[in-house]
């Protein structure tokens, strides 16, 4: 009687690690993922965050989007310019658009390849920086002359003209490119020099801006040194201003500002990539505020800062002002134009 | 005299075992071309940059102890940047090579004084875990020269890549195995 219970909770036993096996088994199975969607469980330390950098106090946003972005149409919008009527000009794919500010498309100039560059003169003239060298052409789309080319390493990033002066940023070699209108190159501006005190630009990537301030110095970016420089026309280096800094006040990343366009009252406007922010810095650079910060020009804004890395080789963003003071901002990721007006007082 | 009829050589024995030895060596030579031709055709797992969003899931869900997958880096792309982010954590202390101003949780990544102000970047494999941290760094601010590969010297090619099943972006691919590699070029910069 005795054997038969011992064989018998001998059975129990087995029964229950039997069963214990089994419901360990299917908590593991359970538990297993082999998709990859609870993460890869590494710890803090592993994961790239840059959330709190993407936040901006409220406080320092001095403008707001005063109108409906206008859609360029563009698979890549790469620059952007205001000519004298106030219209909207756009660059990107292998045309020039021209816009007006309820978002219709007044104008075309279509371009044999694909422009990096564009600015209009007070007399209706577009300058077109291709890839290795500068188009010009008149209001109605007629080619009026195509310059020498530079070479292969030529990228041609920025365009300006004053008067009788058009100044052209080669990405590629890293240099300013000083002509007159009909194409003569008159001198090149930038290039390392220790005897004038001039460091050199530093171009990681193809971003490099320039243009001329009403106190006739040209602006320059140099944004491997995170700054923007001063050059007189014949190439000296006057001074600069910017310096590295993740917060707000600074340029943030490996190489900024990207693009800067100049206000009437001669501050300035400048576009980061990486951490996409549109601020305002003052003549002498001393930081005024933000136009916009990655809340309101990245969809989803800091909830989707995540995705920022596929994205950020698109976020080198242009900007443009008006007469009146409104800032245009060409979001190169989603290809629109997004205006912006400075909040009045008190409000 | 029977016995010394069937041990002599008659023509017909002997077309006989010609034509058994030229099959026999046309056997060898198709298997032997099939063989090299299969191994032409053979793949192995990489990961197309384009593709991959470095969620630091290749590091822990490959079957290895150290995840086959490392970062790499296309020198071609780099600009070489004082302030790199790749290196350097997003907000640094200050901009030297001290711990902890890096990004990298491992110290995977060195930094070499070129002339001022660029500096090289290598990966050290033996430290590098695959996380991505750098990468998402570099993408997000760079040119996006860091990013995640499959290193072959390591990598156990199992039919079902664990990493493979877990990535969240389908950048896994079958590539073939004479063209292991899925470089960035410069044109992506």
């Amino acid at each position: 009687m005795s054997r038969r219970t011992g064989i018998t909770n001998i059975e129990i036993l087995a029964g229950v690690l039997v069963a214990l096996a089994i419901v360990v088994a299917v908590i593991a199975l359970v538990k297993l993922d082999v998709t990859g969607e609870k993460g890869s469980g590494l710890g803090k330390e592993f994961i790239y965050d840059i959330e709190d950098l993407a936040k901006i106090d409220p406080n320092l946003i001095l403008y707001e989007e005063s109108a409906k972005a206008i859609s360029t149409g563009f698979k890549s919008a790469r620059a952007i310019a205001i000519d004298f009527d106030g219209r909207i000009c756009v660059a990107g794919d292998k045309v020039i658009r021209v816009f007006v500010e309820s978002g219709d498309l007044v104008g075309e100039i279509k371009l044999a390849g694909p422009p990096g560059c564009l600015t209009v003169t007070d007399d209706g003239k577009f300058y077109i920086g291709m890839k290795d060298h500068v188009e010009v052409y008149d209001g109605q789309g007629k080619r009026l002359a195509a310059w020498q080319g530079l070479g292969d390493d030529a990228v041609l990033t920025s365009i300006a003209v004053s008067k009788n002066d058009v100044f052209v940023a080669d990405a590629g070699d890293r240099i300013v490119l000083h002509y007159d209108t009909t194409g003569k190159l008159i001198n090149r501006i930038g290039a390392r020099d220790e005897d004038k005190d001039i460091p050199g630009f530093v171009i990681p990537s193809p971003y490099f801006d320039l243009a001329v301030a009403r106190d006739g110095l040209l602006r320059v970016t140099n944004p491997g040194r995170h700054r923007i420089e001063a050059y007189t026309f014949d190439g000296y280096l006057e001074f600069s201003w910017g310096e590295f800094s993740s917060n707000v006040e600074g340029f943030c990343g490996c190489c900024n500002p990207v693009n800067f366009a100049i206000l009437d009252d001669e501050s300035f406007v400048t576009c980061e990539k990486g951490l996409i922010r549109v601020k305002i810095y003052d003549p002498e650079g001393a930081f005024v505020g933000v136009v916009a910060g990655p809340e309101q020009l990245v969809e989803g804004g800091t909830a989707r800062i995540d995705e920022w890395a596929s994205e950020g080789k698109a976020g080198g963003f242009d900007v443009a002002v008006d007469a009146a003071g409104r800032i245009f901002i060409l979001d190169t990721i989603k290809n629109v134009v997004r205006i912006f007006t400075r909040i009045e007082a008190g409000k | 005299m029977m016995a010394e009829n069937n041990d002599s050589v008659t023509r017909r024995r002997f077309l006989r075992h010609s034509v058994w030895g030229a099959c026999l060596a046309g056997l060898g030579g198709t298997t032997a071309f099939l063989g090299s031709k299969s191994r032409k055709t053979d793949t192995v797992w990489q990961i197309d940059p384009e593709i991959c969003v470095a969620c630091g899931n290749c590091s822990t869900y490959c079957v290895l102890e150290a995840s086959a997958v490392k970062c790499v880096h296309a020198y071609a792309m780099c600009g070489y940047c004082k302030i790199c982010f790749g290196f350097f954590g997003p907000e640094p202390f200050d901009i030297t090579e001290a711990a902890e101003n890096q990004l990298c949780p491992t110290g995977a990544i060195k930094r070499t004084f070129v002339e001022d102000p660029y500096y090289e970047y290598t990966i050290d494999e033996s430290l590098c875990i695959g996380c991505g941290k750098c990468v998402k760094g570099c993408n997000t601010f760079g040119n996006g020269s860091l990013f995640l590969q499959v290193r072959h010297d390591r990598c156990l090619n199992c039919n079902e890549c664990s990493a493979a099943a877990a990535c969240p972006s389908g950048a896994f691919k079958r590539v073939p195995a004479d063209r292991p590699y899925l470089l960035k070029r410069v044109d992506h910069a």
